[in-house]
């Protein structure tokens, strides 16, 4: 053995030149293929360790009151909570509070994206590693975000404070509409400039979590979206985000309280009806109006009573009644005010002390200041799924169905956007179905760039097999030779088949070095595209390449594998030559 | 004892339609320790022939035994394995790898049989480089050695697994005759000290007077000893 792998040695450095030129061939190939592989693997890690993480968790419960795009609150933070409660997978949850808003340095305005930074809570030794690898603090440190000496401490990137021309110690007034659509103006003081290296993440300028809360308006029991990192994101983001969404399934929506017209009160329950066109007829048909009229119970202002519970509060349409129920968050009770709009027969499967209102009125009450229900005494008529008012009235949310990938995601919420909802919109998704496109990006670049050295691939082997044709046909009469003094045919065959493999393997090597000093390259040159959506696919304003074993092992194992499978059917026919006739001949 | 019997040899190849009667029905003996010739104008089959004797092609027709072996029935491996054994061989063209250096290729058959150990190996290869005068030139590969050295390396190369017998065909024919004949004396001297019977071709009627046994070979026929 030691034999057949001194010759091929020897031999492979014989014809120098022919060799030299093949092997740079293969070397060339390996090095495209670990370069763009490293290159689109890196595209995937920028996406999904870099900027999903921080924008959406692995996993997002996103909540949307009443449709609202900017309204990601939910009104019951603990309810919120407990749904990503008791799930060892979560290494932690955080409250997504972020809002675009107009900012006004020192004779520059620019837009931004105000985040809550949570710097209270304790993080892992890794969460900090990938903190710290993705913001190097310049100026000040996280901790100044929790600072009381200042109003409003708040950290900026360099390139939004460079803009904005604000260093540490200057003032930022900020101008923004809030999610309830009332106009809002505060001031921020800078505290720290922070170097990021995603420009994903420049226009965001952080202020400490509660303060970015009230500052946007929630109140202390309501949330805004949540974020979750999840334990080896790969595998167990989908298994959690569906066991949430099971627990996310809302019941209906209503309001136990007392109904009071002049000196007469009621215990009643309230209840939303759907206003959509199809909920809407199907509700009217199930109607049986006494006073009033249908049209004005289908109105926006809609309230419609039971004719027992009119009878006994003395009211007929048009009369204004009043409402007080006891809130869940807040001592005082609520009150307000409604117009009887109709009056009804009772129907079946929902009782007679009850109000029913059209949800967009519903909904306002309701959302503003939830109701403490007395859930040991719920309503004697509570409609159940599958009951034919179920489906009528509202419900306390609208949960989003579950999708698998981008394609479906955007189709989802585009369908959303086309009705008006009246209700809480809550998503479940994993980030890799929100960017699955981009997983499917790193497949196509790597199918393309396959697609390229296969071709390369192909031309080598044509190399291969052309050279070790020439080569065996130089050496005939050494193949009659040794084969002569007693060399088996076997041994002939491993000795060329050697003799390629260690090309590929040197060739491959080189390849690998050569990659490595490629992407070493690459990565030294400065890329500005802070206005660019590539600008994306850089870090720190440098290209950014992963390069996985796998991928580097398999590449090169593929190449040798396929060179060596061809190299063997001309070393065997070299073989198998007759020595008498291998002796003969002549060139 | 005959190491070499052959009977009723015949070789024929083909060529394009036709046939060339290479061997048409050779009968010989060849002892033990013999030093013996064949000789004959070109064309007439004394490579043919060698190549039977030693192995590397086989016979159309007749009977050859070689060390009481009859040859026409082995396989390739078989054969393989007593050209590696029982038979040295040096070529005309002297044949020698180039990659290897002198030692290195007087050791290659040696390495091949992979029953000895390195070191044996090693010695044995240096006393036949001794034999044949080349110590110096032991770590030279064949490209800066002389046609007369080459052919100095390849009898050490032929007789280093020590073999039955050693066929050598038209050993001095790219060597002037001073080398020629200094190569032909080794070969004698050889004979002489390892017991080996050779076998030698040639077409040069001056080189007859070292052989102790000349057989004449013409248009595929033995013609009188
Ligand atoms: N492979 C072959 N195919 C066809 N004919 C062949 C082949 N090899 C040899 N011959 C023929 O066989 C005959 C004997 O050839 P051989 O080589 O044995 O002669 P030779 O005596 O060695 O001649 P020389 O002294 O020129 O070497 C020749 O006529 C030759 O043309
Ligand atoms: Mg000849």
């Amino acid at each position: 053995m030691m034999l057949l792998v001194r010759l091929s040695l020897r031999n492979l450095f014989r014809q120098k030149r022919r060799n030299v030129l093949l092997g740079s061939a293969m070397a060339l190939g390996i090095m495209i293929l670990i370069v763009a592989n490293s290159f689109s693997h890196g595209i995937s890690d920028i996406i999904f360790n870099k900027i999903m993480p921080y924008v959406a968790g692995h996993v997002a419960v996103r909540f949307n009151e009443k449709g609202g795009v900017m309204a990601e609150i939910f009104r019951d933070k603990a309810r919120a909570l407990a749904a990503v409660a008791n799930e060892p997978l979560i290494e932690r949850t955080d409250e997504s509070v972020g809002f675009f808003m107009r900012a006004i340095g020192n004779g520059k305005a620019d837009n931004i994206i105000l985040v809550g930074a949570d710097t209270t809570r304790g993080v892992s030794k890794k969460e900090l590693k990938e903190l710290e690898e993705s913001f190097k603090m310049v100026d000040g440190t996280w901790k100044d975000l929790e600072t009381t000496a200042v109003e409003n401490a708040a950290i900026l990137s360099t390139d939004k404070a460079r803009y904005l021309n604000v260093k540490k110690g200057d003032v930022l007034r900020i101008r923004f509409r809030n999610m309830f659509g009332q106009d809002q103006a505060a001031r921020l003081n800078v505290v720290g400039i922070v170097k990021n290296s995603n420009i994903f993440m420049q226009s965001v300028v952080f202020v400490e979590q509660r303060r970015a809360k009230d500052l946007l308006g929630y109140r202390s029991y309501e949330t805004a979206s949540l974020n979750l990192r999840i334990k080896n994101p790969q595998k167990n983001s989908r298994i959690i985000a569906d066991r949430i969404h099971s627990r996310l399934k809302p019941g209906l929506a209503y309001i136990q309280g007392t109904v009071s017209n002049k000196n007469k009160e009621q215990t009643v329950v309230v209840f939303g009806y759907k206003s959509d066109d199809d909920s809407k007829e199907k509700f009217s048909k199930k109607l049986k109006i006494t006073d009033g009229t249908l049209e004005n119970a289908l109105k926006k202002n809609g309230v419609v009573l039971c004719r027992p519970l009119a009878r006994a509060l003395g009211a007929a349409a048009g009369d204004e009644i009043s409402l007080r129920y006891d809130r869940k968050f807040e001592p005082e009770p609520a009150r307000f005010a409604c117009k009887v709009s109709a009056v009804c027969e009772p129907t079946e499967g929902l009782g007679e002390n009850v109000v029913v209102m059209n949800d967009d009125k519903f909904y306002n009450v309701y959302y503003e200041s939830l109701p403490k229900n007395d859930d040991a005494t719920p309503p004697a008529y509570l409609p159940k799924e599958g009951d034919a008012w179920y489906a009528l009235l509202s419900p306390e949310w609208i949960l989003l169905k579950r999708t698998a990938n981008t394609d479906e995601y955007t189709k989802k919420y585009k369908e959303m956007g086309k009705k008006k909802r009246k209700s809480t919109l809550i998503d479940v998704s994993t980030m890799y179905e929100t960017a699955s496109d981009i997983l499917k990006l790193e497949g196509v670049l790597n199918l393309i760039t396959l697609s390229a050295v296969l071709v390369l691939f192909f031309i080598i082997l044509l190399g291969v097999v052309n050279t070790l044709r020439m080569t065996i046909r130089e050496r005939t009469r050494e193949i009659g030779t040794i084969r002569a003094i007693g060399m088996q045919k076997n041994d002939v065959r491993n000795m060329f088949v050697l003799e390629t493999f260690f090309l590929t393997v040197f060739s491959a090597a080189a390849g690998v070095v050569g990659g490595f000093a490629v992407m070493g390259l690459l990565k030294q040159m400065t890329f500005n595209m802070s206005d660019n959506p590539f600008g994306m696919l850089l870090v720190d304003s440098h290209l950014h390449f992963v390069p996985t074993v796998l991928g580097v092992l398999g590449n090169v194992l593929l190449i040798v594998l396929v060179a060596v499978l061809t190299a063997y059917f001309p070393a065997r026919r070299a073989a198998n030559l007759s020595p008498a006739n291998a002796l003969r001949h002549y060139e | 004892m005959n190491i070499i019997e052959i009977k009723g040899l015949k070789k024929d190849y083909p060529l394009g339609n036709t046939v060339v009667k290479a061997l048409r029905g050779i009968d010989i003996a060849v002892e033990e320790g013999e030093f013996m010739s064949i000789v004959g104008p070109s064309g007439s089959g004394k490579t043919t022939l060698l190549n039977v004797i030693g192995c590397i092609d086989f016979a159309t027709e007749g009977s050859v035994k070689v060390g009481d072996r009859e040859i026409t029935v082995l396989n390739d491996r078989q054969i393989t394995d007593i050209r590696l054994n029982k038979i040295g061989f040096i070529f005309q063209t002297f044949n020698l790898i180039p990659v290897l250096n002198v030692i290195e290729n007087v050791e290659f058959p040696l390495l091949l049989m992979k029953n000895q150990s390195r070191t044996e190996i090693r010695r044995r290869a240096d006393r036949l480089i001794g034999e044949v005068g080349l110590t110096e030139f032991a770590e030279h590969r064949p490209a800066e050695l002389s046609g007369g050295q080459r052919q100095r390396v390849a009898i050490a190369r032929a007789l280093v697994t020590n073999p039955d017998i050693v066929l050598a065909d038209e050993p001095t024919a790219n060597l002037d005759s001073v080398t020629g004949a200094a190569i032909l004396e080794l070969m004698k001297e050889m004979n002489r000290i390892e017991k080996t019977t050779f076998v030698f071709s040639t077409h040069d009627a001056n080189v007859l007077k070292y052989a102790r046994r000349i057989v004449k070979i013409k248009d595929g026929l033995l013609s009188d000893n």
